[in-house]
């Protein structure tokens, strides 16, 4: 429930920088090369490919080897993990939330009662 | 380096609500989500930092069980509950407000924080809201 494990740590951290996320939504609508997705930021391009290799480690994005210009691919695999956990991990205490409400609600009626 | 925060007002005082989320007795009730049950003798509370907190959930279905490991790191009654899991490093501060009247509000903060990046300054600088975040995924996986 509450366990998290590594990658999915990884993919927690890649996604707390809004670089990345703007990267990502770039992705989100189509491959695109390093030199496409440096296009909207100042930034270098040793920048922007720190920020491709940490999104390409833990899994969030890929790049082919063969391709001269190697354009970048979103994992959405990885995306959807961690929107799951985060789903997962809002729906336990939205229930554990309903549950103490009418155990709270017991508990008073019984003592006015 | 993720941040989750969750809010509920209930109508009910304070002191009552922080009780539920610290006595076993109460915990019985609610801890376990949909589906679930958390037996009495599968709660461990000792309530002072440094404390046990541990909880077994039982899967209603299949009788699969789920332990929570936790050490509380700071206790303030009526106000404030803080526990650490060890094995994912996730911090999980629960804050009881008294609303006035009978109703109280509980906000349940959970951050996942790296070594590096204990001492409160820092998480305040680094953690991102996450839960506005799950939003913004949700619009780049459809």
């Amino acid at each position: 429930m509450t366990v998290v494990d590594d990658r999915l740590d990884a993919t927690f951290a890649a996604l707390a920088d809004p670089t990345r996320r703007a990267i990502l939504a770039h992705l989100a609508t189509g491959d695109a090369t390093v030199n496409e997705l440096a296009e909207p930021f100042d930034m270098t391009l040793p920048g922007i490919s720190k920020h491709l290799k940490v999104l390409e480690q833990c899994g969030l994005i890929s790049r082919t080897r063969r391709a001269q210009f190697r354009p970048c691919h979103l994992e959405r695999e990885r995306l959807d993990a961690a929107a799951d956990w985060i789903e997962t991990n809002r729906r336990i205490w939205a229930q554990r939330f309903d549950k103490l409400e009418a155990h709270l609600r017991d508990i008073q009626d019984t003592g006015h009662g | 380096m993720a941040e989750l925060t969750y809010t509920r007002v209930f109508d009910a005082p304070r002191e009552l609500v922080f009780r539920c989320m610290l006595e076993p007795g109460h915990l019985t009730h609610f801890w376990g989500p949909a589906g679930t049950s958390t037996p009495l003798d599968g709660i461990t509370v000792d309530p002072r930092p440094g404390g046990v907190f541990e909880t077994v959930m039982i899967n209603d279905a299949d009788g699969h069980s789920y332990t929570m490991r936790a050490v509380y790191t700071e206790i303030v009654p009526p106000e404030r509950i803080v526990w650490s899991e060890p094995g994912s490093g996730m911090i999980t501060t629960s804050t009881f407000t008294d609303l006035g009247g009978t109703r109280t509000e509980v906000r349940i903060h959970q951050a996942d924080v790296p070594d590096s990046f204990r001492s409160p300054g820092d998480q305040a600088r680094f953690l991102t809201s996450l839960d506005r975040f799950a939003a913004y995924l949700e619009t780049l996986v459809s």
